[in-house]
């Protein structure tokens, strides 16, 4: 059997090679993303917004094509309005998540889309859906996505702890795409975030120069600065005229 | 022939394409269609939105069109940049101008940048980048001014200053250093001029005049050719061929205007008095 | 090789001073060998609209007849002569419609177009293989030799040429071009369409 390249973009297509992440907490979540999209090697939007809304109070992060996540998000945002009005109230986040799924596994063969969704609903609070390139519905406490995801999951890991308020949380996702996007050349831009809880949505943004930092390494690697003497500092080297 | 043709059903005709998909497998490469090497740029102002386009249409290395027109009239106020497949960017555009005219008719509102955007995103997706077609969408509605970018996969953006075609970078470059939120429509007509000069200069796709259009609410400005760098000199002599050099086999020549002498024979012309 | 290359041929046209010209070469090949050195490829399609259609010889009469019913079909309903500024849209549409399978011709059409006052003003237009058209001030191109017909026409053209000079322009733009194209040749003919006469001549041409 010929086997299908689901990673495979379109020639000459817009990607968003992106960090996504969505994490849920007591109250709400928390979606994050970085803000490039790429043609190639060219950004061809440094802020963009890969938070969609989809309902008042689901959102979803967006990674792949932009072509096909937005085509899908407009599509689900359709049946989310179309679904309020037949039963009078609002979906919950399980519903919009199944809809992604069916367009992001019926459709397999001509999108890529990387896709999570995460919102609040009266059913059962705070929940976070992560929808893979083939489809596929998993609902995880935390999830993370894009290209820039793989250099994070150990940190994820080794960090993540259930029972957070809305602040550490934030604070998680925040240092969560700002080592992805320092790691990732897909990635970068500014953080946008959102704190989607029963009483509304609030969005966070943090600019590119105000990014947590973490260990960037020294201007010379060597000896400890503690066995250094006086002298072995690096000179320039010398040219000859 | 003709019997074939009587039923025109609407849309695109698919019926050469099992003998041009033979002609493909036999080793004959499709031909290159008309593509605008095209440097087309947007930029919000105060008071609304200034697009601009270069006006050189490639043909592979060689320039088909120095002075084309590349942006497109949508509605009285919104207008649309084209780059890519010369004949998808104007047949595109055409069509979503008149199904704007038509939604503005049965809604009986003036209609909005949004939904030009719309239209143009799901018929681009519909054809998943075969209709290569890249846009920058600009115009003036009743929720402010919008500035939008189409990609031909079916993608949009919306910024306050976006380029495209194969001079965005170099036109980018320009905007980045230059553009400033609140600008007057002095200076943002200055800026857009500067960022499709630095494409026309430094993108070979990209050439001749710039054209530039500012849209604001009242009033949408077209400016045809509003800069015009590469003016070609006089020549310095004339090579007109002496009459007479081309020898020519034969000629036939068709009149419109029969002059017909007309001969009175006979009676004298009838007494009318 | 291209199919555009299949059977050769290539045409031009130009404005002159109330007058517009255009001309084509006769050359019918198969690739390297040549079928016939009276292939026209330019026809009339009203009193003074004039269309070249360069490009591979089945659709040149395909496209012929169907540009010709549709012409016919809009003289019948409409009940007066399309414009040639009309009619280079309806070849342009005409070609859209193939978006996906064109037909391999790249037309070229020269007419005198009437204006509100009843006067005619010359126009010249052409469109690539998939309807882009292409509206000129001076000169248009198209066929094998389109790029020499480029450079030769760039050379000599100029503005306000009265009919007989332009028919020495456009003459020797089209023999002077054809002549460094193998796939173009074996003889010529050139319109020259004012208000209110069509002179069309046949030129000798190099037979190799």
């Amino acid at each position: 059997m010929e086997t299908i390249d689901i990673n495979r973009l379109k020639s000459g297509e817009v990607n968003l090679g992106t960090s996504i992440m969505a994490v849920q907490f007591k109250d709400g979540v928390v979606v994050g993303a970085d803000s490039r999209t790429t043609t190639g090697s060219y950004i061809a939007n440094r802020v963009t917004d890969k938070l969609t809304h989809v309902h008042d109070r689901i959102y979803c992060c967006r990674s792949g094509s932009a072509a096909d996540t937005q085509a899908i998000a407009d599509y689900v945002h359709y049946y989310l309005q179309l679904y309020t009005q037949m039963h009078g109230e609002r979906p919950p986040v399980h519903t919009a998540a199944s809809v992604f799924d069916k367009f992001c596994y019926e459709n397999k063969d001509a999108l890529s889309a990387g896709i999570i969704v995460a919102g609040w609903d009266k059913e059962v609070g705070p929940s976070v859906y992560n929808i893979p390139l083939g489809g596929g519905l998993f609902r995880q406490p935390w999830a993370i996505g894009g290209s820039g995801s793989t250099y994070v999951y150990g940190y994820c890991d080794a960090t993540y702890q259930e029972g957070w308020g809305r602040d550490e949380t934030v604070e998680f996702v925040k240092h969560t795409l700002a080592l992805a996007m320092s790691r990732d050349g897909s990635s970068g831009g500014v953080i946008r975030m959102c704190v989607i809880t029963e009483d509304g949505v609030e969005r966070l943004f943090v600019p590119g120069n105000e990014l947590p930092k973490f260990w960037e390494g020294k201007e010379v690697l060597g000896l400890p600065l503690s066995t250094k003497k006086a002298g072995d500092e690096p000179v320039p080297m010398a040219i000859e005229a | 022939m003709a019997t074939a043709s009587v039923f025109c059903s609407p849309g695109f005709d698919f019926s050469h394409e099992i003998r041009n998909n033979f002609l493909q497998e036999r080793g004959v490469p499709l031909p290159k269609a008309t593509s605008t090497g095209t440097t087309i740029v947007g930029c919000l102002f105060k008071d609304g939105i200034v697009l601009g386009a270069d006006t050189r249409a490639t043909e592979g290395p060689i320039v088909a069109d120095k002075n084309c027109e590349k942006i497109h009239y949508i509605t009285d106020s919104i207008r649309c940049c084209g780059a890519g497949t010369a004949a998808d960017t104007e047949f595109t555009t055409a069509m979503i101008s008149s199904n704007m005219e038509l939604h503005a008719l049965s809604t009986g509102r003036k209609p909005r940048v949004v939904t030009a955007m719309t239209m143009l995103k799901q018929y681009l997706f519909r054809y998943q980048g075969n209709v290569g077609a890249a846009l920058v969408l600009g115009g003036v509605d009743a929720t402010g001014p919008h500035l939008f970018t189409i990609h031909p996969h079916g993608s949009t953006d919306k910024l306050p200053y976006v380029t495209m075609g194969s001079g965005s970078l170099a036109a980018m470059a320009v905007f980045e250093a230059g553009w400033r939120p609140n600008m007057e429509r002095a200076d943002a007509l200055a800026l857009v001029t500067a960022a499709v000069s630095a494409g026309i200069f430094n993108d070979l796709g990209s050439g001749s005049n710039v054209d530039a259009c500012v849209i604001t609410a009242s009033h949408t400005e077209m400016l045809r050719n509003y800069v015009r760098p590469n003016e070609r000199v006089q020549k310095e002599r004339s090579y007109g061929f002496r009459r007479g050099t081309t020898a020519w086999k034969k000629e036939d020549i068709r009149n419109m205007v029969v002059n017909e002498d007309i001969t009175f024979t006979g009676a004298e012309a009838m007494d009318t008095s | 090789m291209s199919i555009m290359q299949y059977n050769g041929g290539s045409v031009i046209a130009m404005v002159g001073k109330d007058c517009v010209a255009i001309a084509g070469d006769l050359r019918l090949g198969n690739q390297a060998m040549g079928i016939s050195s009276n292939f026209d490829k330019i026809f009339d399609m009203t009193e003074r609209t004039y269309v070249g259609l360069p490009g591979l010889a089945s659709d040149v009469l395909t496209l012929h007849e169907q540009l010709r019913y549709r012409l016919n079909m809009y003289t019948i309903k409409e009940e007066r002569t399309m414009e040639p500024e009309t009619f280079i849209h309806l070849i342009s549409s005409t070609l859209y419609e193939k978006r996906w399978g064109p037909y391999f011709i790249e037309p070229v059409l020269a007419g005198m177009q009437k204006t509100p006052s009843g006067d005619f003003r010359p126009f010249i237009a052409s469109t690539d293989l998939i309807g882009c058209i292409n509206f000129a001030k001076d000169f248009v191109v198209a066929g094998t030799a389109s790029e020499k017909l480029f450079g030769v026409a760039e050379g000599l053209w100029e503005p306000d040429l009265a009919p007989e000079d332009l028919f020495e322009t456009i003459s020797q733009t089209l023999l002077n071009a054809v002549d460094r194209d193998a796939y173009s040749g074996w003889g010529a003919v050139v319109y020259v369409i004012t208000k209110d006469k069509v002179v069309k001549r046949t030129l000798k041409g190099r037979m190799d």
